[in-house]
């Protein structure tokens, strides 16, 4: 399977006013196409890190990210933001939904900042929703949902794009044991029926225990 | 290697603008307070503006009917020492030259100091020989009238003014006699029945114009001369036309003095350019401290929302797509309270089109010292409240570039890590930039 993620040598240092913070040191990391690999490791280890720099939301202080190919160092703010809204679906930990906007409109924006067309954006849209049983809730806006609904619209808003890497920052961590197994479900399907890439950063063991790999990272680095 | 640019992409305007509209509702108590400020500053303004445009409008008028017009011609020295001896003849070709399209009427009048007596009284005034039928550009074309009006230029009877005969203790029928000075110089005596007693609304008009036919006045000091020509442009007429017809009047009357009113009367341009000025000033001062208030609850409805603009941005919106979605927001709020102040003006406006009596106030004799008369009409014009609702707007646009540029500022890693993420700006620029 080709590699989906590609970082060799990723650096990332942040300045403080006290002491640098070498988040991560030198990481070397693959995501082939159709894998569902977790980055584990405790507070601080650099996860979230290395998972913004993959998303290209942040940019290395050394190394090398490619993903689907792309060598993301050679884009521009506006073409990594271009790269992001078509090859990358993110769902965070705390949903963020729009809140003035309905579960349908949640998940169709993204497709309004590709410029589909409505007819075809609301097909789309609410086919995701029906594909995580939302379709009875496309109407209702965020506050109207429960918290496993929300994320649920998360993740259909994530993939209604057919992206080609799906990044989960600590996706059930605002959810109960019950709803969070309903939601790994969810993404095990997307993963082995649809082969969407994922990649989620997690320290939960029930998450880990879904991924078909693990990655632990210790200390800004990938521990052996 | 250069860094890959990305092609242009269309704002998603529907987009934004369903946000921004949504947005709308949700701190409504604030969104609501903002809109009435708005409102109320766009209607005051528009209310000053319709009393400044009354004011400059009433100034003018009765400046332009006090027998000045917008442009008139004297021998030179008439005005520093007004007399017969300073008249002139109307050109042969009279009034060939003068512009028609933009010019109300003219009339060549015949004035000069004089002194009235009656059994009881004496009293300086200016005896004014006049042809009735132009006066319809001035003040006499539109004063009531006890007694008879003049019937033409060959009418040798006088018109008072009510003050006048009072002070006189004379009336309508009885006789006066005019002390003037005729062409040759000498002093003339010529006694007058008065044909009617007119009124005005300015008292001061009244005391000092006494009007006579300028071709019976004529004919009594000995001359053919006129000592003024007043042309009264149309209404709607512009600096431009008055500076064609003054330009006109100079070369028809070659050697004489041409003034426009401004001229004549610069107590009264300075009012009316005041009110000119006064409409700028009072929308700064009035938007000028609005536009904090907006700056301020935009800025706050911005931090509000950190992790959902980080979020937009996360998800591929372009920096300029969260600028503009504030703007639009913004843009909105100003709107929606501009058609709102709009209204309000209007509600308040309509039943003080047809004026305002300031008798009722005591201010009549305040604001006739001021040149204007006791109904006072305000005035609101299409151009003014167009002015307003542009210059709002471009304010309200401006307004929230500031909250706009905070919104663009915030990093789509603050939408990952819950609000609390780095809001510094990247370390590392792209590779070949």
């Amino acid at each position: 399977m080709p590699n989906v993620v590609t970082c060799r040598g990723l650096g990332r240092t942040f300045e403080t006013d006290a002491v640098p913070v070498h988040a991560l040191r030198g990481v070397d990391f693959d995501l082939a196409e159709g894998e569902w690999v977790s980055l584990a490791g405790p507070s601080g280890s650099g996860k979230s890190t290395l998972l913004h720099l993959i998303g290209g939301l942040d940019r290395p202080t050394s190394g090398d990210v490619a993903v689907d190919g792309v060598d993301l160092a050679t884009l521009s703010n506006a073409a990594l933001s271009d790269l992001r809204l078509r090859k990358i679906g993110f769902v965070f930990q705390a949903y963020n939904l729009v809140p003035v906007l309905s579960a349908v409109e949640n998940v169709e924006f993204i497709l309004q900042l590709q410029g589909v067309g409505r007819g075809e954006r609301r097909r789309r849209a609410m086919r995701s929703l029906d594909a995580l049983g939302l379709a009875d809730a496309a109407g209702r806006r965020p506050g109207e949902l429960s918290g496993g609904q929300q994320q649920r619209v998360a993740i259909a808003r994530a993939i209604v794009t057919e992206p080609v890497l799906l990044l989960a920052d600590e996706p059930t961590a605002n959810l109960d044991t019950g709803t969070t197994e309903e939601l790994l479900d969810v993404l095990r399907d997307l993963n082995q029926q649809r082969g969407v890439t994922i990649l989620t950063a997690t320290h939960d063991p029930t998450v880990m225990g879904y991924t078909t790999r693990r990655v632990h990272l210790r200390d800004g680095g990938i521990a052996p | 290697m250069p860094a890959a640019s990305a092609p242009p992409r269309r704002l998603p305007v529907a987009l934004l603008a369903q946000l921004a509209w949504r947005n709308l509702g949700r701190h409504r108590r604030r969104n609501a307070m903002l809109l009435g400020a708005i409102a109320l500053a766009v209607a005051g303004v528009v209310l000053l503006n319709a009393m400044l445009r009354g004011m400059e409008g009433e100034v003018r008028a009765v400046v332009l009917d006090n027998l000045t017009g917008h442009v008139k011609v004297h021998a030179p020295g008439y005005l520093a020492d007004p007399g017969i001896e300073r008249g002139f003849d109307l050109p042969a070709d009279w009034p060939a030259g003068l512009p028609a399209a933009a010019t109300l009427g003219w009339a060549a009048r015949l004035r000069v100091p004089a002194v009235l007596m009656s059994e009881r009284e004496t009293r300086g005034a200016e005896l004014v020989g006049v042809d009735p039928g132009r006066e319809g550009i001035s003040f006499l074309g539109r004063v009531q009238v006890v007694g008879e009006a003049l019937t033409g230029s060959q009418d040798r009877r006088l018109l008072l003014g009510r003050a006048l005969a009072e002070h006189l203790q004379t009336e309508v029928g009885r006789r006066v006699v005019v002390v003037t000075q005729g062409a040759d110089g000498r002093a003339l005596e010529v006694g007058y029945r008065i044909a009617g007693v007119y009124e005005s609304d300015f008292a001061g008009l009244e005391k000092v114009f006494v009007f006579t036919g300028a071709a019976a006045l004529q004919r009594a000091l000995g001359t053919t001369a006129v000592t003024e020509v007043s042309v009264r442009l149309a209404d709607d007429a512009g600096p431009r036309q008055q500076t064609a017809t003054a330009e006109a009047l100079a070369a028809a009357f070659g050697g004489l003095d041409v003034y426009v009113w401004q001229e004549l009367k610069p107590q009264a341009a300075a009012i009316v350019a005041m009110a000119d000025f006064g409409v700028f000033i009072y929308f700064a001062v009035v938007m000028g401290a609005l536009v904090f208030g907006l700056v301020n609850a935009m800025a706050t409805a911005v931090m509000e929302r950190v992790r959902e603009m980080g979020m937009l941005r996360a998800v591929g919106m372009r920096p300029g797509a969260v600028v503009a979605q504030v703007m639009i927001e913004c843009s909105l709020v100003m709107a929606l309270g501009v058609a709102l102040g709009l209204a309000v003006a209007f509600a308040a406006f309509v039943p003080f089109a047809d004026g305002i009596d300031l008798r009722a106030f005591d201010l009549d004799k305040s604001v006739a010292q001021l040149g204007m008369r006791a109904n006072f009409v305000p005035v609101l014009t299409a151009a003014d409240v167009v002015l307003v609702g542009v210059l709002s707007l471009a304010l309200g646009a401006a307004a929230s570039l500031y909250p706009a540029l905070r919104a663009v500022r915030i990093a789509p890693l603050v939408a990952l890590s819950g609000g609390r993420g780095p809001l510094r700006a990247p370390r590392r620029k792209p590779r070949g930039t």
